[in-house]
């Protein structure tokens, strides 16, 4: 990434410079959602998709796959918790971090397919209002996530910085999954 | 130096991301004229009338002279594209409602008949046309539900079949047709009334159907029109998949016969059983 070396030497104004460190993240992070929300509207999107064996459609695959990132994001949501002991009676146990690290890595890594699967075969679309709501999260979402992956090795960042980037794509993730498995399972049933 | 976790993380989820993308493109050209050879000229064409000419996606038993038939009943282009082996009786199937002469006398069922209504409940409105020995019904909640069902006729009794299990039987008669309709789990049942011709409107009550490509996507819109002259419609996202995406149809312009969806004009074609339109 770009030039993120840490001053050694004390900060001279704490609160500025942690802010300002959130500013190239915060940047990518937008530029990798509109990337993305352009390349979904202005390619032609051609309804081929991928279908796994065993599923019957690929709606059935995507709304999985996208139930089993939203699972793993609840898992994010308290295991970070847990991390900060912000549970009373409940003391972080030593594999939390690992715990936290992992589900993060595979929800994200099972939502990276479904979302590659909506931009290539069905495009950013605005026909309806889910729709439209869900072409921005869906977007927005990965842009969301660069900014916490890449604030996350930061040093010197505000407290605050890390929570706020963790609950936004948590509630992102979770309005996606509104928009479209809850959508879809409700409107054509729950089953492979 | 310490190895920077979350980035890898990120490059994981890009290396990811354009592998499947990869894929989807390699597997998406090698299938697109294998599976599905009607495609690439939906692609190609993204004007309404051209779309109109044929539903290819739908995996109707119907034989090749019927799935040619959808002629364009739209009265802006005087000269349909395609290949119009149809009878005299699609020209003109707006004005459609002809006595049903073939159908006089005591017959119990007759052999031509449309059907409006909406089912028991209120919640949807279905739509059957019987043409002769085939027919075809459709079922729409004016949201996600949409249903096309297509089968034979056999003495004043319906049996059609649609996709995921979808089933609808019937017994229909001069005044009505009446039984239910299986989708996605739910059963509809309904009562409803023959097609009769109303002066007033341009187009009349019956089922309406729009194929288009949309955005490089195959979209099919159904239109129930009702007696009263309202309407209940539904357009498939994407019809050819096992379970399309559906939502609420854009507004059919009974003046016109035409709807905008996304900025592409729909053209509606009639599908009637009494002037054999559609089928």
């Amino acid at each position: 990434m770009t030039a993120q070396t840490d001053a050694p030497s004390a900060a001279p104004d704490p609160v500025s410079t942690g802010i300002g460190k959130l500013i190239v993240p915060s940047l990518i992070g937008g530029l990798v959602a509109l990337t993305l929300g352009i390349y979904g509207r202005l390619h032609s999107p051609t309804g081929v998709v991928v279908n796994i064996a065993g599923f019957s459609s690929a709606g059935y695959v995507k709304s999985w796959l996208a139930t089993v990132a939203t699972v793993f994001a609840i898992v994010q949501v308290i295991s970070a918790l847990v991390m900060y002991g912000k549970i009373p009676r409940v003391t972080a146990p030593s594999w939390i971090g690992t715990l936290h690290r992992w589900s993060g890595r595979i929800a994200f890594l099972v939502a990276v397919p479904v979302a590659v699967n909506c931009l290539y075969a069905l495009g950013f679309q605005t026909y309806s209002t889910r729709v439209l709501i869900h072409s921005i999260l869906g977007c927005a979402f990965f842009g969301a996530f660069s900014i916490k992956m890449l604030i996350l090795p930061k040093r010197g960042v505000p407290g605050w910085a890390l929570p706020v980037a963790g609950a936004l794509v948590f509630t992102v993730l979770v309005a996606l999954w509104f928009t479209s498995a809850f959508w879809f399972f409700s409107t054509f049933g729950v089953h492979r | 130096m310490k190895l920077n976790t979350p980035l890898v993380t990120l490059l994981a989820g890009l290396v990811l991301g354009v592998g499947v993308l990869v894929t989807s493109a390699v597997w998406g050209s090698g299938s697109s004229s294998a599976a599905t050879p009607a495609g690439n000229p939906y692609a190609a064409t993204s004007s309404a009338p051209a779309a109109t000419t044929a539903a290819p996606a739908q995996s109707s038993p119907a034989t090749a002279p019927t799935t040619a038939a959808p002629t364009s009943p739209a009265p802006a282009t005087a000269a349909t594209t395609a290949p119009a082996q149809a009878t005299a009786a699609t020209t003109a199937p707006a004005q459609a409602t002809a006595p049903a002469a073939a159908s006089s006398g005591t017959n119990a069922y007759p052999p031509k008949a449309d059907y409006v209504g909406k089912v028991n409940g209120g919640g949807a409105a279905v739509a059957i046309s019987v043409h002769g020995t085939k027919a075809v019904a459709y079922l729409c909640n004016g949201g996600a539900v949409a249903s096309w069902l297509r089968g034979s006729v056999s003495a004043g009794k319906l049996n059609l079949t649609g996709k995921n299990g979808a089933r609808l039987s019937l017994d229909y008669r001069k005044s009505d047709a009446t039984g239910f309709l299986m989708t996605d789990g739910t059963k509809y049942t309904f009562s409803a009334p023959l097609v009769h011709r109303v002066p007033s409107l341009h187009r009349q009550p019956g089922l309406y159907e729009a194929t288009a490509t949309v955005h490089g996507v195959m979209i099919k819109a159904g239109w129930i029109v009702l007696q009263d002259g309202s309407q209940i419609g539904s357009v498939e996202y994407d019809p050819g998949s096992a379970f399309p995406p559906t939502a609420q149809a854009p507004v059919l312009d009974l003046s016109t016969g035409t709807a905008q969806y996304d900025g592409v004009t729909l053209v509606a074609s009639l599908i009637s059983g009494l002037s054999g339109s559609g089928f």
